[in-house]
């Protein structure tokens, strides 16, 4: 107890000063999301929307109720994380709002997300609450493992999993609907730092076939994701994930090597053996050539951005809904045709904070399995973030994946906020045992 | 492990820039291209988003206008053509599923209201939401081109009519045509099975023929022989007279050329022209003219060249230019136009461009002929390459009705905001010098001569004065066949040029010399009846 001894000037005083930073920018934030959303109704009708009132009261009171949450669970954690996470979410939200009033019934999209933000910052301030010392989840490692696991192969039970354009990754029980493959990341981002810290060391120093063994089971189960549920994007972030914890854990660059080795052979076999695979790299090289089919939503997405430009159409003044599923994972889309080149870059700039904030915390980490956590979570939204943005963009062969914070859906947007929660609560952590750095 | 968290900050980095930088092609390098990709419809959805502006007839006929579309309809307005077929060629259509022709696609920014002079006539309107879309009032009157779809019926062929002192067009019409209604609709199957089906028809109803396609003008191409002859000095209308004969034999060989049912002409040149004599003017164009003086000419009535028409697609007519080498043999000399030009200056020298340098001139100014001058024997009946669109034919004439000059020809005569008022007039524009004034009228004589006791006597119309050429551009023997021709004008007495015409019908049977008078001059007459009708009423009231 230092802090009592050096009584003229009380830590809690100092400690809040992250959180004075993340107030200001907050309001900040907020002042954009109602802005924009004003902005988008009187785009598209010239009218303010009609519950403009209810929107600027629900935004401030939400984002100022997990402002609160972090200043009395976590106060001394970095200030950046919040703001910028609920910076995208109101973007994503507005977007949704603006794309569901073209839509049949879309009104109810709206509707739902703004239920599922709520649900959202709940399960962030639960998780903080649950979980008052990271370092206590590795004991739950293995059973976090097997949980993971599960929920990743749930869909696959006959009776509770769906099929969702050509993707088996939904479960269904009675009204509620989920993607547990969602949740499985925080589990198994977990269960690879658990376990990676405690074997790191083995593997480090001699290099024998079954140590082997683990790399090879994150592939053949990602090899698994890929064929059995027809998710790409999933299969890809989680073999990343696993490939990016053991480099970072052993140092030893010959797993990364092997990783990139590994997924090029699954590539180009994947390639080789499936149509939907094949698909996506066709609509990828040119999806004018197959316009009408494969290549259509590329090719519309890549109207929809060129479209937008340097400065965009203005919010609601664009045609973003000509992309199908522009409320999900082509959200980019919409946002760069109605926000131009420097909306869409706002939004990458966005992600680079999260990233950069994350890698931050991560390396001022003292221990090792709050720093293969923290690298693990960070690389979760960083990398789904790329893997997504680039598909849209025709960067890289699209797989369908949700952009953090920003897309349509309930179990994207609760698991991303318990991401964020563990980040914050890491971050917590790191700053408050170093209190000279926070001064 | 700090070290390779930085790495891995490092490598995020990177792919983060790779999206910047992709970013930056799709929507600022590539982003204009992309917009502009015939497969992207979201500039087509903002044109057809709103109404765009009327086109009318001269006469206040409404030939185009949108139609606002039920409410859940992805377009909000669709073109209409009251007119159907009648005005196809020369309006066009703007289909949301083939895109735009014609005067829509031509003045697409003008009836969409997209003109920066149309979008701020003050500076008050940087404050208000006007209508800016524009109104076309074209040139064309609705009941000249009903007398002439009428006239025309259902024989392949085409009509235009056309004012010589302006180039403003009244009567444009090809048959077969298509109605722009089946392109216009919602339904885009129905639009694209239409469009297929008019794409394959071997008539071409989609292609206006008037302008857009040449055909050999026979005859009626001897009007440019005669000025090229009278422009030269060489030809006046009393010399030279030209020997009765049968056969006209090129130098220095070749097919003989022969008047139409084997008959024997010669004459003056009204009279070779009165009753179109072949031999007379095979021989004025080979041997009395000369391929400069004869490629001049046609150039100058609007041969070799793009024509400036208001209507997309115009295609240029052709007149031949090459004509070989000069033939140093002494015996086929001529006294041609550019000869005695040198003659009379004295000029000898090498600065005469073409002309052999190493040959000599005779005494008597002769020089040597070229070698093909059996095809420019052709050429001078509107034979062997020469090809002219019925446009260009009926420019011909109207250049000889306007004294020489030969006016840019128009459909569009002004554009009106949406409050009636016009915000642009089309103002005449001379293209081009055919003639001298004198040499017109030379010839317009010649051709008032040719309608009243020629071959186009069925084109003249009591109380008018007429003048006309007739043509019958033969295509095969068997069985015989042949476009029939008839150009001229119309106009009232003693008042300035009214009207210049030309009509094609293809492919007719027959290949005699009256076919275009049988054929073509009923359905000339029959336009100027119509065209003169409303004229002389207005002059009534």
């Amino acid at each position: 107890m230092t802090a009592a001894e050096q009584s003229t000037t009380p830590p809690a005083v100092t400690n809040l000063r992250p959180r004075r930073v993340e107030l200001g920018l907050v309001v900040m934030v907020s002042m954009v999301v109602v802005f924009a959303y004003g902005l988008a109704s009187l785009g598209r009708n010239a009218e303010l929307p009609a519950d403009i009132r209810p929107f600027l009261v629900g935004t401030l009171g939400l984002f100022f109720f997990i402002h609160f949450a972090v200043r009395r669970l976590a106060f001394a954690a970095d200030p950046v994380l919040v703001p910028t996470a609920l910076l995208l979410n109101g973007i994503g939200y507005v977007m949704i709002a603006r794309l569901g009033s073209d839509v049949d019934g879309g009104g109810d999209l709206a509707g739902l997300q703004s239920l599922w933000t709520g649900v959202g910052v709940m399960a962030f301030v639960i998780t903080l609450v649950i979980v008052p010392k990271a370092r206590a989840l590795a004991g739950y490692r293995y059973l976090l493992g097997l949980a993971g696991i599960v929920l990743l192969a749930l869909p696959l039970v006959p009776g509770i999993g769906v099929d969702i354009r050509g993707a088996r990754i939904w479960v269904s029980i009675g009204p509620v609907n989920f993607q547990p493959g969602e949740f499985a990341k925080i589990a198994l981002a977990i269960f690879f730092a658990g376990y990676l810290v405690e074997s790191r060391d083995l593997i480090r120093n001699r290099i024998e076939l079954r140590d082997l063994a683990p790399i090879g089971i994150a592939w053949v189960a990602s090899v698994g994701i890929m064929v059995f549920e027809r998710d790409l994007g999933s299969s890809l972030l989680f073999f990343a994930l696993f490939v990016v914890l053991m480099w970072v854990a052993t140092e030893r660059s010959s797993f990364l090597a092997l990783g990139l080795f590994l997924f090029g052979g699954g590539a180009i076999v994947a390639w080789r053996l499936f149509d939907h695979v094949q698909a996506r790299i066709d609509g990828w090289l040119d999806p004018f050539a197959d316009f009408s089919g494969d290549g259509y939503q590329i090719a519309q997405a890549s109207f929809s951005l060129a479209e937008g430009g340097l400065t965009g159409t203005g919010l609601g003044r664009g045609d973003p809904d000509r992309v199908p599923i522009a409320e999900s994972d082509f959200i980019f889309a919409a946002i760069g045709e109605e926000m131009g080149l420097a909306g869409s870059t706002a939004i990458l700039m966005a992600f680079l904070l999260i990233v950069g904030s994350g890698l931050r915390i991560a390396i001022r980490a003292t221990r090792p399995f709050e720093k293969l956590l923290t690298v693990g979570l960070t690389t979760l939204i960083g990398l789904q973030a790329f893997i997504i943005i680039g598909g849209v963009i025709r960067l890289v062969p699209l797989t369908g994946i949700t952009l953090p914070f920003v897309s349509y859906g309930g179990s994207a947007l609760v698991t991303n906020y318990i991401v964020l929660a563990l980040l914050i609560r890491l971050s917590h952590e790191q700053r408050a045992a170093e209190p000279e750095v926070v001064q | 492990m700090n070290r390779r968290i930085r790495q891995l900050g490092i490598g995020m980095l990177v792919l983060y820039v790779l999206l910047f930088g992709q970013l930056n092609r799709v929507q600022f390098v590539k982003a204009q291209e992309l917009r502009e990709d015939p497969l992207n419809v979201r500039p087509l959805l903002r044109e057809f988003g709103r109404a765009r502006g009327q086109i009318l007839s001269a006469d206040g006929v409404l030939l185009a206008h949108s139609v606002a579309t039920t409410p859940d309809s992805d377009i909000d307005f669709v073109r209409q053509y009251p007119t159907a077929e009648r005005f196809a060629h020369i309006v066009g259509f703007q289909s949301f599923n083939q895109g735009a022709f014609g005067l829509e696609r031509s003045f697409n920014d003008e009836l969409a209201g997209e003109r920066f002079e149309q979008q701020f006539q003050s500076p008050a309107d940087l404050f208000r939401d006007r209508d800016s879309t524009g109104t076309l009032v074209l040139t064309l009157r609705d009941d000249v081109q009903q007398a002439a779809a009428a006239a025309l019926g259902t024989r392949r062929g085409s009509v235009v009519a056309l004012k010589p002192s302006t180039g403003e067009i009244v009567a444009m019409w090809t048959y077969p045509s298509f109605d722009p209604n089946q392109l216009s609709g919602l339904n885009g199957t129905l639009v694209n099975d239409a469009y297929e089906a008019l794409r394959n028809d071997p008539d071409e109803p989609l292609l206006a023929k008037s302008f857009r396609e040449v055909f050999f003008p026979g005859s009626t191409f001897k009007l440019v022989t005669a000025a090229a002859g009278v422009q030269s000095g060489l030809v006046s209308p009393s010399t030279p007279v030209f020997t009765e004969s049968e056969e006209y034999h090129p130098l220095p060989s070749g097919t003989p050329i022969k008047n139409f049912a084997d008959s024997t002409c010669g004459g003056d040149l009204r009279e070779v022209l009165r009753v179109s004599c072949n031999t007379a003017f095979a021989e004025m164009g080979a041997e009395w003219i000369g391929p400069e003086i004869m490629v001049t000419t046609a150039e100058n009535f609007g041969f070799n060249d793009e024509l400036p028409f208001d209507v997309p697609g115009a295609v240029p007519s052709r007149f031949p230019t090459d004509y070989g080498e000069f033939l140093a043999d002494v015996q086929y000399y001529r006294v041609t136009a550019p000869a005695r030009a040198r003659g009379s200056t004295n000029d000898t020298s090498e600065s005469d461009g073409g002309v052999a340098a190493n040959l000599p001139t005779l005494p008597n100014g002769a020089t040597p002929i070229h070698e093909s001058s059996a095809i420019l024997a052709q050429t001078a009946i509107g034979q062997n390459d020469v090809a002219a669109t019925p446009l260009q034919m009926a420019m011909i004439a109207a250049a000889i009705d306007n004294e020489g000059v030969l006016m840019a020809p128009h459909v569009v005569a002004e554009i009106r905001a949406a409050d009636g008022t016009a915000y642009s007039t089309v103002q005449p524009d001379v293209w081009r010098l055919a003639t001298s004034p004198g040499v017109a009228e030379i010839l317009r004589e010649a051709m008032v001569n040719v309608a009243t006791s020629g071959t186009a006597r069925n084109m003249a119309v009591p109380g008018l004065v007429v003048g006309g050429k007739t043509g019958t551009a033969q295509l095969g023997t068997d069985p015989p066949n042949s476009h029939a021709w008839i150009v001229g004008f119309a106009g009232l007495p003693n008042n300035p040029p009214e009207l210049a015409i030309a009509v094609i019908v293809e492919a007719q049977p027959g290949a005699d010399e009256q076919t275009g008078g049988r054929v073509a001059a009923p359905i000339a007459k029959a336009v100027i009846e119509a065209a003169f009708r409303v004229e002389s009423e207005t002059q009534l009231e």
